[in-house]
């Protein structure tokens, strides 16, 4: 009841006029952010925190939690309306919503991604509600010991699971572990890795390397590789109001609840976050249909945009509930929010509900009211989305650099940062270029130095008994349950490759046929 | 049924790009291994001071330093059998060209004509001066119309970041005595 008490208290911050239009305007720039082709969610995290160096605490969060879900939604109306076939098959929701759009049906897509996106937010929001300080209460009792297994847990899933190639995702975990040694050691003061310089004695600003990471990498990989020619947007039809049809809902309502209970969880442990999540979605629904909606999968089927874009919200609210109260992140977006929390000295784990309790539960309550304005703003917008697909590509790019260099200066106005985001920048596409994954890099970068030290803290209270870190019944059960995810995974990696494999013949198949 | 690659819908040059690409990737993962190996070295420097009780400042480093080496060794194995990398895919790439490097090292010299150009002249001319040659790198005509767009957004950012949100962005001598240009 005393949480319940808390929340409404947090709605009557994010409720006041001032904080409501901080959260449209959070939801709004994340949306238009998102929408551009090629920037995910944590990039647009990482190139609006310099937007919010001059906001106060309150508003500052209230604005990443508009742009959390702003920017995870912008990315579903880029992958149904831009005619890329091919690439953005890595993206669930392309699958069907792109063939849908060019069926046509493009309107309908478009809304059954916003209502599943708005149910399965909403709800995965009330379950957050309730589970995060339950989980906070639970954390508070934890030791260093068992933080060290929990990250240990973080980096492999994030670093060993997610990418194609294991030894690529852990050499960029590596990297980014090795980034952030460089300056000056927590515990004794000693300099590590900074070759004399002043410049590094500081160490290197996490936001740099993320900016530098996500956007001057991404805008170079894609110079070097440019798709030229005109954008092709596909046209939408109709008023926004007749786009989904009584069928339509039919069809979508229990894909959106399935989405929901699909997500949710696996969002809250450290399992690869939406990616999983909207594949089991997608799979579980296409095993589900029947008759002729089974045939529509590969085609344009609405439980394919539904299910898997539900999912995709409901594992970004999940992924909240171990950065919240253990300040573990499992994505790199959720290890950019971090970034953002730090900025204004709040830490995130067990104790932030108690030391900063007003504020989590404004945090919340924003979610709630951020969710909403997303369905308001969507569907009635989508010309303005649309608008900002057919930016032409130079000016894009181009956009991106000179924001990301605006970020990197304002910093600490000095130069020198924006050549630091330089260097970075060219890592990163070289990453891009040899099929290095980004996220476990950045992961690594923000989860090294805490890891370090509870590790550190681990083995003085054991007085360097290394057995010690294994032997509480909790770090155990953790060690035990990550053997099990490693199972899982390699299983659900080989569905997913027999799924695509057989996802690929049936295209071909059509293609034989239209070709005769 | 064969699934068309990227290398046979690019044509004639495949021979010469799949061959290409294994040497930058050895090269790269080289660089990974001399880091791990210069954090060993540079890591003997740490001093511990004697008082430490606990594993001191050079065991972490230590580690992430042979992760690195022994991660290093296994992609360069990997690599010489014959497992090369998945280059990103995105909205915006064509699959089917080559690199082209010479964009990439247009857009790396435009950052650094940026970089040299934020302290004597300003940040919104060093903005636009990067704006309006990446987006010439890239391929957008014409000039005109760049260098346009390129002032529009160097100014419009100044006046958001500078003159409203209060960061307080270098405007140049030439944007000095604008009070809505300054912090």
């Amino acid at each position: 009841m005393d949480n319940f008490i808390n929340l409404m208290n947090g709605f009557s911050v994010a409720m006041q006029p001032m904080y409501l239009l901080y959260a449209l305007g959070g939801v709004f720039i994340g949306t238009a952010i998102g929408v551009l082709p090629g920037i995910g969610p944590a990039m647009t995290i990482a190139l609006l925190m310099p937007i919010t160096y001059s906001l106060e605490p309150t508003a500052a969060i209230i604005v990443f939690a508009g742009i959390y879900y702003g920017g995870m939604y912008g990315g579903s109306t880029t992958s149904i309306l831009l005619n890329t076939p091919g690439e953005s098959a890595s993206i669930v929701t392309a699958l069907e919503g792109n063939k849908m759009a060019k069926a046509g049906r493009g309107a309908a897509a478009l809304a059954t991604a916003a209502l599943g996106s708005f149910v399965a937010g909403t709800l995965a929001t009330v379950l957050l509600s309730f589970l995060a300080p339950f989980v906070a209460e639970f954390a508070i009792q934890i030791g260093p010991v068992e933080y060290v297994a929990l990250m240990l847990v973080a980096f492999l899933t994030v670093g060993a699971l997610l990418g194609a190639s294991v030894l690529r995702g852990l050499a960029s975990l590596a990297l980014g572990l090795f980034i952030a040694l460089i300056g000056v050691d927590a515990l004794t003061g000693q300099q590590r890795y900074t070759f004399g310089n002043p410049f590094l004695a500081d160490g290197i600003d996490v936001v740099l390397v993320a900016v530098g990471l996500f956007a001057v990498g991404e805008a170079m990989y894609v110079a070097s590789r440019l798709r030229h020619g005109p954008v092709k947007v596909i046209p939408v039809t109709g008023g926004w109001t007749t786009w989904m049809k009584k069928d339509d809902w039919k069809r979508s309502w229990k894909p959106w609840l399935r989405g929901t209970f699909i997500g949710f969880p696996i969002g809250t442990i450290p399992a690869g976050g939406a990616d999983v999540a909207t594949f089991l979605s997608y799979a579980a629904e296409r095993r589900l249909a029947n008759g002729a909606n089974k045939k529509q999968f590969g085609k344009g089927a609405i439980e394919g945009v539904a299910g898997p874009e539900s999912a995709n919200n409901a594992a970004a609210a999940g992924v909240l509930v171990p950065l919240l109260t253990l300040g573990i992140p499992t994505t790199a977006t959720a290890a950019m929010m971090l970034v953002a929390f730090q900025r204004y000295q709040i830490q995130p784990g067990p104790l932030l509900f108690e030391t900063q309790g007003a504020l989590v539960w404004t945090l919340i309550a924003s979610l709630y009211v951020g969710n909403l304005m997303l369905l308001i703003l969507n569907l009635p917008l989508v010309g303005i989305w649309v608008k900002i697909l057919q930016i032409p590509r130079p000016y894009l790019y181009a956009g991106i650099l000179v924001f990301a260099g605006l970020g990197a200066f304002s910093l600490n106005f000095t130069p020198v940062d924006v050549g630091i985001l330089l260097v970075v920048g060219v890592l990163g596409f070289f990453m891009r270029r040899y099929g290095y994954p980004i996220a476990p890099m950045v992961v690594g970068l923000i989860l090294g130095p805490i890891f370090e030290n509870q590790l550190r803290r681990s083995l003085a209270i054991s007085q360097g008994d290394p057995t010690a870190l294994i032997a509480s019944p909790i770090a155990a059960t953790v060690y035990v349950s990550l053997i099990v995810i490693f199972a899982l995974s390699y299983w659900m990696k080989r569905r997913q490759r027999v799924m695509e494999s057989e996802r690929v013949s049936e295209d071909d198949a059509v293609d034989e046929r239209m070709a005769r | 049924m064969t699934v068309p690659t990227p290398e046979s819908l690019g044509g004639g040059g495949t021979n010469r790009a799949t061959a290409a690409r294994p040497v930058g990737e050895i090269v790269f993962a080289c660089v990974i291994l001399s880091l791990g190996i210069v954090g060993f070295v540079a890591g003997a420097d740490i001093r511990t001071p004697p008082s430490a009780s606990d594993i001191g400042p050079r065991a972490f480093p230590f580690l992430v330093s042979g992760l690195l080496v022994v991660i290093g060794i296994g992609l360069i194995f990997q690599l010489l059998r014959g497992h090369v990398g998945v280059a990103e895919e995105g909205e915006d790439v064509d699959p089917s060209i080559k690199t082209d490097w010479l964009t990439v090292v247009k857009l790396v010299g435009f950052v650094i004509v940026h970089i040299v150009l934020i302290v004597p002249l300003g940040w919104p001319v060093a903005a636009a001066v990067l704006f309006f040659g990446a987006a010439w790198s890239l391929g957008a005509k014409p000039w005109w119309r760049n260098a346009l767009t390129g002032i529009a957004l160097a100014l419009i950012l100044q006046f958001v970041f500078a003159g409203l949100l209060g960061v307080s962005l270098p405007a140049g001598f030439l944007l000095e005595g604008v009070a809505i240009f300054n912090g």
